[in-house]
């Protein structure tokens, strides 16, 4: 029970920021694919950067246990496709999982299109499993970290994941100051 | 504008900071907890029936994860329902999620033993095997044999629980009968205890 409050707290937060960000306004996140307003990809990094940092240093420090954290496992290619097939949906409806609910929330009908969309898409995969079971489980790496990819240690990648992320973000703030 | 360069900066020294940080992993040094091990095996909570997790499966009990640590060849030839494959090299890779409940088991019991124990050296507690593996998911799941005079209600669901993965109870009286009709369902008759 306690973890379903700290939950729905998280849950709160969380959409409260994506609306203060502005992530459901459809318009707004549809321009992001045609590099005219990099608001997602602003929210994006700097909560990677935030969570990523926070994951390390709490780990650390000894405020919780890094090596409980679920790390989903990696299937290359039906995670490839159902990438391509989310990308395309994203551009097509200017909004993610995440920002329908929040645009239903806040009273947007696109919202509730999506969501609609999400749960018909959801119950058709659900239904065609049977047959598409095989693809779905093919390609398997196991959870596949960054870490273990590059056999770099965790403490590096973690440090280079914030350089690249900050170097963009400074870019991004550069570019807008200059508009 | 200062606040948030302020912000960037922090976010490069905290980032730059983590190599020299040494490893993340309170965990990763954790030995081997022999007493809790002796203890576990003493109450006999560090394994689980083929029945009673075939019963966990069939009731989608919460957090279950199966785990099969033979190879994948192994695997996709014949698997218990709803497991995955994570090979004995592998196990080690792998993340556990402290709410789930880690069911192990191999080709007959051995290996699914030792990576408990692998498991255990690793910090992960809630993890069980099944003693028989694969073996044990045949004969007492799949096709296990009835004895003649075993009552109707618990005939009921052991045929249930049987059917449910698609097997089928044999019923048999004597121990001459337990090899004909393995050999009938197409297994073979194997020693017990490993």
């Amino acid at each position: 029970m306690n973890n379903l409050l700290i939950a729905g707290g998280i849950g709160v937060a969380f959409g409260c920021a994506l609306e203060c960000a502005g992530l459901g306004d459809p318009p707004k996140l549809a321009r992001q694919f045609y590099l005219r307003d990099f608001t997602v990809l602003k929210v994006m990094l700097s909560a990677m950067l935030t969570a990523m940092l926070g994951a390390f240093w709490g780990g650390r420090l000894g405020m919780f246990d890094s090596a409980a954290f679920y790390v989903p496992d990696t299937y290359l290619l039906p995670q490839l496709l159902g990438g391509m097939v989310f990308g395309l949906g994203f551009v097509l409806s200017g909004l993610c999982p995440g920002t329908s609910c929040v645009a239903l929330a806040s009273g947007r009908i696109e919202g509730a299109a999506t969501m609609l969309g999400l749960f018909a898409g959801v119950l058709l995969v659900g239904l065609a499993f049977p047959a598409i079971e095989a693809f779905y489980r093919s390609t398997p790496y196991g959870s596949l970290t960054l870490e273990r990819l590059t056999g770099l240690p965790y403490g590096a990648m973690v440090a280079l994941v914030t350089v690249v992320a900050v170097s963009v973000l400074a870019w991004i703030a550069k570019c807008e100051a200059g508009r | 504008m200062k606040f948030v360069r302020q912000l960037g900066i922090s976010a490069l020294v905290l980032g730059l900071g983590a190599p020299f940080a040494g490893s993340l992993f309170r965990t990763q040094p954790r030995g081997l907890d022999l007493d809790s091990i002796a203890r576990a095996i003493d109450e006999g909570t560090d394994h689980v029936s083929a029945r009673q997790l075939a019963e966990w499966i069939r009731d989608r009990r919460p957090g279950l994860r199966v785990i099969d640590v033979r190879s994948p060849a192994e695997f996709r030839d014949d698997a218990i329902p709803t497991a995955e494959n994570v090979p004995i090299d592998q196990l080690t890779k792998s993340h556990f999620a402290p709410g789930q409940t880690i069911v192990l088991y191999s080709q007959e019991g051995a290996h699914a033993g030792q990576a408990w124990v692998m498991l255990r050296s690793l910090g992960v507690t809630q993890a069980v095997f099944v003693p028989g593996g694969l073996a044990d998911w045949h004969e007492e799941v799949l096709y296990p044999l009835l004895p003649a005079n075993v009552s109707p209600a618990e005939r009921a669901q052991i045929d249930a629980l049987s059917h449910y993965f698609g097997g089928a109870p044999r019923i048999g009286a004597e121990q001459g009968s337990d090899v004909a009709s393995a050999a009938m369902s197409g297994q073979r008759p194997r020693r017990r205890g490993c």
